[in-house]
């Protein structure tokens, strides 16, 4: 035996390799199956779970509405930016601001005066 | 790009397709992959049932590491290596010093009739020589002359130098040469001069 004879021994080893039982590989593509990662969502689905889902979306939509209220009518103690935006000049009384502006959280009975 | 990169690129391709979802690219990698690592872990444990134990293990393991998996790092092939060969030595241990003749014999593809017996019989007198090797020899020897597998890569699949590679399939290759010569005529080199 010489090392030509052994390397004739392994490339036969090698051109005959052991037969892969079908049993093994259905075996395999099962685990592949059970272990394979969710598939990410495409679309508008994928961006309402991107954005949190439906405590997400609503938490958006009611900052949303509270952002647009505050600058339609913001209260007293805040600058109206949007009317400095637009240029818009209000001219608040102490007598008459209140009523527009405060929500009516400074009325109390009997100090309005009639 | 040597076509083996393309290809190794290509299996890890094939996985990033299966962590997107694509059920198809694992049918794919699976293909490629799962017959080479087999044959690896059947010429190392001699025994095909823990051969296969050990080969759907490692893959479980490239389905599990797909999402976190990147392509720089490591090939996907000499990562599976890596991992047979690590399964396969604790194997080894575990199992400590097994007689040949508890080791089953490996399942060979059968030609034709007396053709057939002699093939049979130089893939058995094979695996014997290669079970009496260490371990680490067999697992050299097996990477090296029937993988295919270059000095760098094995050095990177055992975790070892390039060093340690050559002297382990050098010493590997001397004692099988040993190992087989009293069985020349066995294995249907009886006309060969004496080397």
């Amino acid at each position: 035996m010489n090392g030509d004879t052994l390397d004739s021994l392994f490339a036969e080893a090698r051109a005959h390799p052991p037969a892969l039982p079908d049993a093994l590989m259905a075996r395999v593509l099962e685990d592949a199956q059970r272990l394979q990662p969710a598939v990410p969502r495409s679309g508008w689905i994928g961006w309402l779970r991107a954005l949190g889902g439906g405590p997400g979306i609503g938490g958006l939509v009611m900052a949303t509405c509270v952002g647009f209220w505050l600058g339609v009518a913001p209260p007293a103690v805040m600058p109206d930016l949007a009317g400095e935006l637009l240029n818009i000049q209000t001219e608040t009384s102490p007598e008459t601001g209140g009523d527009l502006t405060a929500f009516g959280w400074d009325i109390e009975e009997g100090s309005v005066d009639g | 790009m040597q076509t083996a990169e393309i290809e190794k690129d290509a299996e890890a391709l094939l996985l990033a397709r299966y962590a997107a979802g694509d059920a198809a690219a694992a049918r794919v990698l699976a293909a490629q992959v799962t017959p080479r690592i087999f044959a690896h872990a059947c010429r190392v444990l001699g025994d095909q049932a823990e051969a296969e134990d050990v080969t759907q293990d490692a893959l479980v393991r490239l389905w599990r590491i797909a999402p976190a998996w990147r392509s720089g790092e490591a090939k996907v092939s000499t990562w599976l290596y890596r991992v047979v060969a690590n399964l396969c030595t604790d194997r080894l241990r575990r199992r400590g010093s097994v007689g040949l003749e508890d080791v089953a014999e490996p399942a060979d593809p059968a030609p034709s009739a007396e053709q057939a017996m002699q093939q049979a019989a130089r893939f058995d007198a094979l695996q014997a020589a290669l079970n009496r090797l260490p371990d680490r020899q067999r697992q050299a020897v097996v990477l090296r002359h029937i993988d295919g597998l270059t000095n760098p890569q094995i050095a990177e699949v055992l975790e070892i130098g390039i060093e340690a590679v050559e002297s382990l399939t050098a010493r590997g290759k001397r004692a099988l040469t040993a190992a087989l010569n009293g069985q020349r005529e066995a294995l249907g080199f009886e006309n060969e001069e004496t080397g």
